[in-house]
């Protein structure tokens, strides 16, 4: 079909005909817009009207054309413009395709889509409503957590225990700072998920030294067992929220209990050089596979299943997290030799 | 973000007075590229996309607050602010005229002189007025963009598959006009074709002139002489021209219009 440049029907062929049940000599003459359903009419003024004009041409539209007794016929309709050598317009040539089937398909996509769209918000939902759960519910324990731990602080300074009582708060000791670890972690990645992230409170107002020196003490108490070889060496505080980087040692200390070899020891190096903040944990046993270190970082992974294997997947995770909140990395080597977390920040850190 | 970037505005031209130029339903301030020129000598000239068109930061659209046109008139006396306007032309194109009304109304003294082209203060016929649609003609508009958006996000967003004849006109160039998001479409429509502002023609104070289409199927000549009658001491120009948009299928006409008013 062409149009004259007043949009009327200048030629019209037989298909257009019996598309739109009008005689062809009754087409000629016709304002186009007349075989628009009203939709289709308004957006062929406001919108392919304008884009014709501007670039010539509008490929692929969907429009309802209308018959001589009212019905709605879906097509897709190519149209460009003709125009001679100055630029006038000559004709608007229009192609309509009968796309009933394709309309019809295309609707059901859409109403798919829709439905998919309704069930994943709900999902979302969902998601969200249990990452306020367990956020609560992390929060909530810690208190009863609290209360067991100076119980046990009371138990063990105060009381006169026998030898198996003191074996008994002690196990009970190193219990109560696993839970409390797994409780601090959840929470952690629950407020991440939840959009709040890391939150640091971080300054150079004190010591680190002293408080990484309390996570080995904890840990050796409670581990006795095993031999925490420790150096720090730190001469000047460290811009940085002292209990975040505590419990990220507490996080990749108890890692290497869990997955490093019982019967070598483990090392642990803190030191500031070169303005660079460096610990250093590292233990024996087998390396750690490509496939895995890939992983490493991700929540909830655990690593190959061992008998022993506790825990949620969340401590390296977490403590990557750390990492990142203070502008540094962890990075991970591991051979026969040993399997050895780095964790690097920058000491000056630009004010933002 | 400031005003000028939610609503992409592009400031041109040399004049000491402004002229501000707005885009109706459907594509973006393009519509004007062939009539904003030619008074870059003479103005300011000020072209800026409705929040939900073209280029404006689509972040900005909210379904609450662009529920009526007057949104979109307090964005245009905000963004009028921010540019000091005093005695400015207001240049409106459809849905755009009646914002631009609306506008002189809220900020007094910003515009004097207001340029409504194929204006409608009203689509749907009501009783002793002839709009153009029935109320049944604008639900089945609105109906057609709630089950259809697929085919509506064709229509508003056409895809230009491969045009081995034309490589120039690739995606970029085809998107690059007329952008418009399809749900904010949705309600832009709702909210266009259900306005009627025939009440708010009275109080206009600015000098108007109506620049009507002799065959336009949006707002035909009735309804561009209701705005005209309805609007004290305006004038109207019929152009003879076809369509809705003069701005881009008359535009020397429209530049011609425009002169012997301003």
């Amino acid at each position: 079909m062409s149009l004259s440049p007043d949009g009327r029907i200048a030629r019209a062929n037989k298909r257009m005909s019996d598309k739109t049940g009008y005689g062809r000599d009754e087409l000629v003459g016709m304002p186009f817009q007349t075989l628009l359903s009203v939709p289709s009419r308004i957006f062929y003024e406001t919108n392919i009207s304008p884009l014709l004009r501007m670039q010539g041409f509008v490929d692929e539209v969907a429009m309802d054309l209308r018959t001589n007794d009212g019905k709605p016929v879906p097509c897709l309709v190519n149209v460009a413009e003709r125009r001679d050598a100055d630029g006038s317009l000559l004709f608007t040539d229009v192609v309509v395709l009968r796309a009933v089937e394709r309309r019809r398909y295309e609707r059901d996509l859409v109403r798919k889509r829709d439905a998919s769209r309704r069930e994943l918000d709900a999902a979302a939902e969902t998601a969200q409503l249990r990452e306020q759960f367990v956020a609560v519910l992390g929060h909530d324990l810690r208190n009863p957590l609290a209360s067991i731990s100076s119980g046990i602080r009371l138990l063990s300074q105060r009381e006169d225990l026998s030898e198996r009582g003191q074996t008994v708060v002690s196990l009970m000791a190193g219990s109560v700072l696993r839970a409390s670890e797994l409780v601090d972690n959840v929470l952690d990645f629950a407020r991440g998920r939840l959009g709040g992230g890391i939150t640091l409170s971080r300054n150079a107002d004190g010591p680190l030294g002293p408080v990484l020196e309390q996570v080995v003490a904890e840990i050796q108490s409670v581990n006795s067992g095993r031999v925490i070889d420790s150096k720090i060496d730190l001469d000047e505080n460290i811009d940085c929220d002292r209990v975040r980087i505590g419990q990220m040692l507490s996080n990749l200390l108890g890692n290497a209990i869990t997955h490093g070899a019982s019967d070598q020891p483990i090392e642990v190096r803190a030191l500031s050089d070169a303005g660079l903040f460096v610990l250093e944990v590292a233990n024996g046993g087998a390396p750690i596979d490509d496939a895995a270190r890939r992983k490493l970082f991700q929540p909830f992974f655990r690593g190959e299943v061992r008998p022993n294997s506790t825990g949620l997947g969340l401590g390296l995770h977490i403590a990557s997290e750390i990492a990142k909140a203070h502008g540094g990395q962890i990075d991970v080597t591991s051979d026969t030799q040993a399997t050895r977390f780095r964790f690097e920040m920058p000491l000056v850190v630009a004010q933002s | 973000m400031g005003i000028l970037e939610r609503n992409n505005v592009n400031l041109r031209g040399l004049g000491e007075r402004s002229m501000v130029f707005a885009h109706g339903f459907g594509c973006d301030q393009n519509m004007w590229r062939m009539v904003a020129p030619a008074f870059e000598n003479n103005f300011r000239t000020v072209l800026f996309d409705h929040v939900g068109a073209g280029g404006s930061d689509l972040s900005a659209y909210n379904a609450q607050r662009y529920a009526s046109l007057d949104a979109y008139a307090d964005d245009l006396v905000e963004l009028g602010r921010d540019l000091e306007l005093a005695g400015a032309v207001f240049v409106g194109h459809s849905v755009s005229a009646m914002i631009g009304v609306l506008a002189s109304l809220k900020a007094p003294g910003m515009f004097a002189d207001l340029v409504l082209v194929s204006p409608s203060a009203r689509y749907i016929d009501d009783h002793g007025y002839r709009g153009g649609f029935s109320r049944a003609d604008i639900d089945e508009l609105l109906a057609s963009l709630d089950d259809n958006h697929l085919g509506w996000s064709n229509m508003m967003a056409p895809v230009i598959m491969g045009n081995p004849d034309r490589p120039e006109l690739g995606e970029e160039l085809t998107n690059s006009f007329c952008r418009t998001d399809t749900v904010i479409a949705r309600q832009f429509a709702e909210v266009t074709f259900l306005s009627d502002n025939r009440k708010d023609l009275a109080s206009v104070a600015a000098r108007t002139l109506v620049i009507q289409c002799r065959d336009d199927a949006i707002a035909p000549v009735e309804v561009g002489e209701h705005v005209r009658d309805s609007i004290t001491g305006s004038e109207m120009v019929l152009l003879e021209a076809t369509g809705h948009c003069p701005n881009l299928s008359a535009p020397d006409q429209v530049i011609a219009a425009i002169r012997a008013f301003v």
